[in-house]
Parts: C-alpha cells; structure tokens; sequence
C-alpha cells in the first residue's frame, strides 16, 4: 500500500530487458491498482508481450523491480505465479483433448480439488458458449473456439491478477462482447487485470487506466477520460450543405470539402469552436442553409496514433 | 497434490490415447508372433550366455528392450508438442518450476517404460518361459534396465525435441535415430555371426545394453559383461539426462 492507502497490485520501478543491442523494455515505471482493469497499449513491437513476460516472471529483467502482489517477482517468482492467471498471446491447447476435458485438467494442475473443477467446467462451458463443441478436440476447433478455451480455461482457478494479452484476437464481435462483460463481472468481484490489445474501442471499453508504450518506453499513462482532455482537444467538424459553390467562400479556412449528394465540409482543429463559429458566419452570410452538423470528439485511436507518431518525431 | 504428480497426471492423460496403446501392444505382436516364427526357418537356435534360445524367446525378450525405447519416444513428442502448442510456456507461468516440469517427464518415462516391458513380458511369457529362469537376483535387472534405458532413450528423445524447430525435421531426425537404434542393436538378431564391423556397430548402441540386460534379467544369467553393460547404461543415462535437463532449462522463452 502506498502512502494514500492505495494499495498496487503491481509495481514496477526502472524496468528494462534487452536482447543484445535491442532494447525491448527501457526503463518503465507503473503501478497498478488492485481491483482496477489497467490497458497496456502500444504499436506491434513496441515491448509490450514482453513486459507481460517479464512481469509473469517468464524472463528475468536485466534492470528493476517488479513487486506482485506485494511479493519481490525475481527473487520469489513461483509465489507470484501461484497467485496469477495469464493468457498469453499465442495460442496454448493440449491438441487431444476435448475442451471439457482440457478445463478439467487444467483445473487439476491448479490443485483445485474435484468437485469444483465439476462446478467450474459447467459454469466456463457456458459463460464462454462452449456448451455445442465440449467433446470436441482442440485440435479440431477453429482459432475463435481455440482462444475462447484459451481465456475460459483461466477460469478454472483462484487468482488476484489476471494478464491477458490480446485476448480477442481472433474473436468475433459477439464473442468478443461476452469475454469483455465477463471479466469487467469478474472484476466487481476483486479481480485486477492487466490487459494488452490491438483494438482501441476495447481498451476505451473496458479500462480504469491505460498506458502507451512505444519503442519500449512509456510514453503515456492515464485514465481513458484523462488521455482524451491531454491529447485530445481537436474535434472533427462535419457540416453539410446543398451549395456546390462553397470552396471560394472557405478558401481563408483549412478545412477539406468534398462533394457528393450535397457538400461536406469536414474540419479537424484544436479551436472547433472558433472554426465553427466563421464557418457558419460565412454560410450565414451567403444564405446558405446547413443540413447536418456534427461535432465528433477525438477518439482513443487518434490519441493513441497520436502520441505513437509524436514519440517516434521526438525519437527520430 | 504434489505439483510434479500433478504434471505426471497431465503428460499421461494427454498421451495414453488408444491409438498409442494399439501402436504399443500391435507392433511389437506383430514382431513377436510374425516375425519371430517367419524366421525360425532361417535363424534356429540363438546363443544367450550359457543358453541356447529359439528365435522366438530370443525376439520377444529383444522387443521388451525396443517397446521400452520406442515408448520413450513420449517424452520427445511431449516436450515437443507442449513447445509447438505453447504449453511450454502456459506451464511455465503457472505453479510450476522448470526443474518440476522436467522431472515430470522423467517420471513419464519410467512409467511408461515399465508399463511398456511389463506389457511386452506378459504378452511373450508364452514364447520364452521354457527358457525363463527368474530369480530374486535377476528381476532387479529387468526392471533396471526399463528405468534407466527410460531415462537414457527419453533423454535423447527430450535432447532432439529441445534443437529442433521445424515438425518435419523433429520427425525426420527422430525416426532416422530410432531406426538406427532400433535395427544396428542385438534386439532382433544376435551380435555372433554378424559381420565384424556391424558386430561392432552393436555396442555403439545404446539399446544393445538394454536388451542384454533385460535378456539377462530373464534368462537368469548374471556375469562381469553384463555387469559392464549395466555400468554403460547407467552412465549414458546420468550423461544424457544432464545434458537433457540443460538444454531445457536454457531453452528460451
């Protein structure tokens, strides 16, 4: 627990791994809130798997500390594991057994006595949709079946802390709405989960913090709401008109128009409202009625592209 | 449960499906019953120590030692099977530590290596009781020769499976070895009478040692050669389960 009382799940100091020259994971700081969904973000390579690696005490950092759940991770790194679930990226499976049987296994290598692996197996079976494919093998499911075993199969034992990296890759829209309702259930009930994805409408979704990593550094760290009011005070203008003559009028305006049933004039500035006022003054001004206007606000993705392009700028 | 009882319930439950029982009971029977009578119209009488044996007995107990090494091959597919399905490394960020992982493996060998001569002694008993002489000092060598011949074949298999990355070539590697193994070894025909430098080739083998011991064990015959094969045996087994047990604990993640 920290000196606010709150209490971190993880805590990372001066972190870094590198593999020869490459420096995979430079000298990261973070902590996470127990009971909290915090969303590791970053571009392909950028070191994310491998602070997962590092903080599932897979691989020994070259530098740092890594405290989980309060335990040193280098020195005592089993004492971690037996407290932490993880999903990792590729793919894991027992190819010849069924997915029932796979949960039950996987339940008995976690010492979870026989009663409730029964208990768990029917409860996963159906929370994950798996109910139609329980007898069918591993080896004969699709990816989409596969992973939702992956993450299912998780389940099936007690934890404090849940790594999931990329846990809907392959999933469809609707799988993918299930897992992510499932565990934001799971973490009502105390879970902490530390969560790495591609998809940015999942990471606005789902999690309390979000940090972006870029070329093995963390280059941003906050809430979703927070992220937004820092990087992302420009807002996309769309207004609409019948007028096709409306180019020269806005020829002072940095603004794109295209043409099409009508004309729309689309604005990206961090003064919107300054730019919507002269646009709508002009287009007063020549009588020109406006058909639709819509203001749309930075989404995570733009923030997010955002601040991976300022830092490799800055990088370069 | 123990963690590495609980690793041994897993590596059997994944690999004791029915088709591997089958390949394990149906392929040495064939070698016994057709195999074994075919060629007694060529090879009568096979000299063991002070005996004399009917190629039927002489192959039956030489698939006790072959059924052991091939069931061994386990370990390999296991090891490699868990790399290729990433299990290795769900494992690994479980419960468990490296060396309890491989310790479970050995511990897979063993059982599976006795289940194996167990299977194979019951179902030749019928071909080679006349001959048998079982007794307090002889068994022990059967069932040492299953357990470190276990170890020493799954030890190869587990070495291959560690430097291999492709499907292709871990199946190519492993079959040419076991082959090799499998037929310049005095499992199938006596190393006497063979031509000298095949003869030789035989004791560069570790699965000759294994089936003279088990043979010995069997025959009841118990002298300074044997007691010499069991030392090699046991050796080969020590050195290549270390190097094993090396390249697995380095093997990165």
């Amino acid at each position: 627990m920290n000196r606010s009382g709150i209490l971190h799940i993880i805590q990372v100091t001066s972190l870094s791994k590198s593999y020869g020259d490459f420096i995979a994971v430079d000298n990261i700081d973070l902590n996470v809130e127990k009971g909290k969904i915090f969303g590791f973000l970053g571009p392909n390579g950028a070191g994310k798997t491998t602070t997962i690696k590092l903080l599932t005490t897979l691989i020994p950092p070259n530098n740092g500390k890594i405290n989980i759940l309060g335990i040193d991770a280098v020195k005592n790194p089993l004492d971690v594991r037996k407290r932490i679930g993880v999903v990792l990226q590729q793919p894991s499976y027992e190819p010849t057994l069924s997915v029932e049987k796979s949960l039950e296994k996987y339940g008995m290598m976690w010492n979870v006595d026989k009663k409730t692996r029964k208990q768990r197996v029917e409860e996963l079976l159906v929370a994950f949709d798996l109910l139609d494919i329980r007898k069918k093998k591993n080896d004969d499911l699709s990816i989409g079946q596969r992973r939702r075993v992956q993450v299912a199969r998780e389940f099936m034992h007690d934890m404090d802390l849940l790594f999931l990296d990329e846990p809907t890759v392959g999933l469809d829209p609707s799988a993918r709405r299930s897992l992510l309702d499932y565990i934001k259930g799971k973490v009502k009930s105390g879970l902490t989960i530390f969560f790495t994805t591609h998809i940015l409408e999942e990471a606005e979704y789902l999690c309390d913090e979000i940090a972006i990593i870029n070329k093995g550094r963390i280059i941003a760290i906050d809430t979703p709401d927070q992220l937004k009011t820092k990087f992302g005070r420009e807002k996309t203008i769309k207004i609409h008109v019948q007028e096709q003559n409306v180019s020269s009028l806005l020829s002072d305006i940095d603004c794109k128009i295209e043409y099409n049933s009508g004309v729309t004039i689309t604005v990206h500035s961090d003064k919107s409202e300054d730019v919507l006022q002269k646009i709508l003054h002009i287009l007063a001004s020549n009588g020109i009625t406006v058909e639709d206007l819509s203001v749309v606000p930075t989404s995570l993705e733009e923030i997010f592209l955002s601040v991976v392009k300022n830092s490799n700028e800055s990088s370069n | 449960m123990n963690p590495v009882i609980r690793l041994v319930n897993r590596n059997l439950t994944i690999s004791l499906n029915m088709g591997f029982v089958i390949w394990q009971v149906v392929f040495p029977l064939i070698y016994i019953f057709v195999a074994g009578f075919a060629y007694t119209a060529l090879i009568h009488d096979v000299p063991f120590a002070n005996k004399t044996l009917d190629y039927p007995a002489f192959i039956a107990t030489g698939m006790i030692g072959f059924n052991i090494m091939n069931s061994t091959l386990i370990s390999g597919i296991i090891i490699w099977n868990d790399r290729r399905h990433g299990m290795f490394e769900q494992i690994l960020v479980g419960p468990f530590k490296r060396s309890q992982y491989i310790l479970s493996n050995v511990y897979t060998i063993g059982i599976i290596g006795l289940f194996s001569a167990g299977l194979i002694t019951a179902v030749g008993y019928p071909l080679f009781f006349k001959s048998v002489s079982f007794n307090i000092l002889t068994v022990p060598l059967v069932v040492f020769a299953s357990i470190t011949g276990a170890i020493l074949f799954g030890s190869i298999a587990s070495i291959i499976s560690t430097r291999l990355k492709s499907s292709e070539g871990f199946n190519v590697v492993i079959n040419t070895v076991f082959l090799f193994f499998a037929f310049v070894s005095t499992a199938f025909y006596p190393a006497q009478g063979a031509p000298p430098i095949l003869a030789t080739a035989f004791y560069f083998n570790p699965l000759t040692y294994l089936v003279d011991v088990v043979r010995a064990g069997i025959f009841g015959y118990f002298d300074y050669t044997i007691a010499l094969e069991m030392i090699v045996l046991a050796v080969g087994a020590v050195i290549l389960f270390t190097v094993a047990t090396k390249l697995l604990s380095r093997l990165e993640i």
